[in-house]
């Protein structure tokens, strides 16, 4: 992946320019879904726990966050600049935290966890401020987190399989910028991880469609497959 | 956030993206720059080193004085016929599968690039799935990996599903492929539904998947001579590609694609919503593409003379869209077409790589392209014409010509048959290439 540094190292705002191609998510889906329900989201695996602190300078954990509701939980650093990457997370969870807010079949079960990788600069004053930005300060329903050390960001990280590799120049120096694979996790009630998201399918449209879905269905364990023949 | 992601965003939008890189997932990080290492997945053969299927990596950064070396070489244990491969999208972990003893292999490839270990081994595939037969594909999605199948337990022929799991190799669910009496939702559109599997690519801009069908067990364990001399076992070829809704993997539209369709390679400009296959047994280029909403399948090209048997297998597009280059097995050659309008695709040069020749592989720019010669165990070929047997390649290509650099023999070197090649580099996990070049030690 860093080759990709290598290849756009030299111009990373580059990857920001208007020239650029916005994702999908920032613009009307250019397809139908089918209806909600009509289709499966097998569950993914146990969504991990791990200790949290809020923009509001309180410990926690992800687990208790997660309360018994459907989430969507969303991996950032609110430096980010790359139009397509965090910028576009946050843009998309908040159309989602918008038309859950107005949907009463879904304004009490789902809510939204953004959780920074970015603890040294990411404290609980600079995510409230990034809450404000995204119109979700102090809002239960959409929640900014840091982590208290990093042992237990690392841990949450591989829990989750959402490797990092923060950005150095030649002579070895941190530049501020993280790479990763974007990643937003859609969770169920019982804590079973029942879609990922990256670039092409984090839409707004998608996501609701989404959690429509695991909501009229709840997950079947995993089981071996019957044969087809 | 910016430079995975980028890439990701760069893949599915950007109309100028360069791309086998080219011929990867979109969902995974690509290498744009110089690749450190290839990764070849190759068949243990009786009489040839060890016997066992193995991970061979070869150092293909020509800036280091290990250049074109076998830098490690990890043996499995036994034969499985060893056959593709492919990594997560975080691409730490490389997925190899043997479509004999169904067994996938997961080597961890981050650690130290030069030398990849084997993190875990599947070997409950054929239970866990219900029946499915012969994995192939290793295809990456977000957290996932969706795994082609080319058979089934139950009568060892075509009929088969696509399997998919976790990152962690946990299985998750099997799908299907459509076929007469069990379409599950999709249309017949012509006169074959046989639920035939192959290769799987995806269209994420248009929320599609496509799938190619081959032929099952009974055929591809058998002798090559005996089973073209059986109309019984030739009349069980796959001949069909199947569009799938990816978000739902719903199947949608079964076309008709005569004659074997084998890759899929689908262009990566933003408004290009096409694909490519080509069929072993006609030796045709087929585009796969959507018009009026709706997605349909025809003829374009014709690959050297049928009648011969060329036998197209690998095929690479480039990062442009502008050509595609198709390798033909029984007759070593490699031909590159213009394609720049898909629906004519014109042959503008063609060169002879070995005996025999199955995988092609290009790096992201286009300048570097690798050859590997093995097909299936009992399909290769056991003798020469004084052309190289089993082998791994390296070429330039400056625009004009390609131009041989480098050959390892894998037979002298006492490897195996060499298939499937997958590219790695230190960069892509935040490392730096050691002062010291690693050297070969030998079998591990």
């Amino acid at each position: 992946m860093l080759m990709c540094i290598k290849a756009y190292g030299a111009a990373p705002h580059h990857m920001s320019a208007p020239a650029v191609p916005l994702a999908p998510g920032y613009g009307p889906l250019g397809y139908d879904l089918p209806p909600a329900g009509s289709y499966e989201r097998p569950p993914l695996g146990l969504a991990s726990d791990g200790p949290v602190i809020d923009s509001k300078g309180q410990s926690t954990s992800l687990h208790q966050l997660m309360d018994e509701r459907i989430t969507l939980l969303s991996f950032i650093y609110t430096s980010c600049s790359d139009v397509n990457g965090c910028p576009l997370a946050s843009f998309v969870l908040n159309r989602v935290f918008k038309r859950i807010a107005n949907d009463p079949r879904l304004v009490d079960k789902v809510q939204l966890l953004s959780l920074s990788f970015d603890r040294m600069n990411d404290t609980p004053a600079v995510l409230s401020n990034y809450a404000t930005r995204f119109e979700a300060k102090n809002q239960p329903n959409w929640r900014f987190l840091t982590t208290p050390s990093e042992p237990a960001l690392r841990k949450i990280l591989s829990d989750y399989n959402q490797f990092i590799i923060e950005d150095t120049n030649e002579q070895g120096e941190k530049i501020g910028s993280i790479s990763h694979l974007l990643r937003v996790y859609l969770i169920d009630s019982d804590r079973q991880i029942r879609e990922i998201y990256s670039v092409s399918f984090l839409h707004p449209d998608i996501l609701i469609q989404d959690i429509l879905t695991i909501d009229q269905n709840p997950q079947q364990p995993i089981a071996n497959a019957s044969s087809d023949f | 956030m910016k430079k995975f992601i980028a890439l990701a965003a760069m893949a599915l939008l950007s109309p100028f993206t360069v791309a086998d890189e080219t011929c990867m997932s979109p969902y995974m990080a690509k290498i744009v720059g110089q690749e450190d290492f290839v990764y070849v997945w190759t068949l243990g053969v009786e009489g040839i080193g060890d016997e066992q299927d193995k991970l061979v990596t070869v150092a293909v950064n020509p800036n280091r004085d290990n250049y074109g070396e076998v830098v490690s070489s990890l043996s499995v244990g036994g034969r499985n016929e060893a056959h593709h491969s492919g990594f997560t999208d975080d691409r730490r972990y490389l997925w190899a599968s043997g479509l004999d003893t169904n067994k996938i292999f997961i080597f961890d490839v981050h650690s130290d690039p030069a030398k990849p270990s084997l993190h875990k081994t599947i070997d409950d595939f054929v239970a866990k799935s219900g029946g499915v037969v012969g994995p192939h594909t290793s295809y990456a999605m977000p957290g996932r990996m969706l795994i082609t199948g080319l058979s089934n337990e139950a009568d060892h022929g075509g009929r088969t599903g696509m399997v998919e799991y976790t990152n962690a190799g946990d299985y998750i669910k099997t799908y299907w492929m459509p076929r007469d009496g069990a379409l599950n939702g999709a249309v017949k559109s012509g006169k074959y539904a046989d639920g035939y599997g192959y290769d799987v690519r995806a269209l994420p801009r248009r929320n599609i998947m496509m799938t190619s069908s081959f032929t099952g067990w009974n055929n591809y364990m058998m002798n090559l001579g005996a089973m073209m001399s059986s109309p019984e076992a030739m009349a069980n070829f796959g001949n069909t590609v199947v569009v799938w809704d990816l978000h739902t993997k719903q199947p949608k539209k079964v076309l008709d694609v005569p004659g074997a369709p084998l890759e899929i390679r689908c262009a990566w400009g933003s408004q290009n919503n096409y694909c490519f296959t080509t069929t072993a047994l006609t030796s045709e280029i087929w585009l796969i593409y959507e018009a009026d909403n709706d997605w349909h399948a025809k003829k374009v090209a014709d690959i050297g003379d049928a009648s011969k048997i060329p036998l197209p297998v690998d095929i690479s597009i480039t990062a442009d869209d502008s050509k595609l280059w198709v390798n033909t097995w029984n007759d070593g050659m490699t031909r590159l077409f213009d394609i720049s309008d898909p629906n004519a695709p014109s042959l503008v040069s063609e060169y002879s790589i070995g005996e025999q020749v199955n995988m092609v592989s290009q790096s992201w720019d286009g300048q570097r392209l690798y050859y590997t010669s093995s097909l299936l165990a009992n399909w290769d070929k056991t003798e020469s014409t004084g052309k190289d047997l089993q082998y791994f390649k390296i070429y330039t290509y400056d625009g004009e010509v390609l131009e041989h650099q480098l050959t390892i023999d894998f037979l002298a070197e006492k490897l195996g048959y060499p298939h499937q090649m997958r590219f790695g580099a230190y960069s892509l996990y935040g490392q730096k290439a050691p002062q010291t070049p690693r050297k070969f030690a030998g079998l591990e």
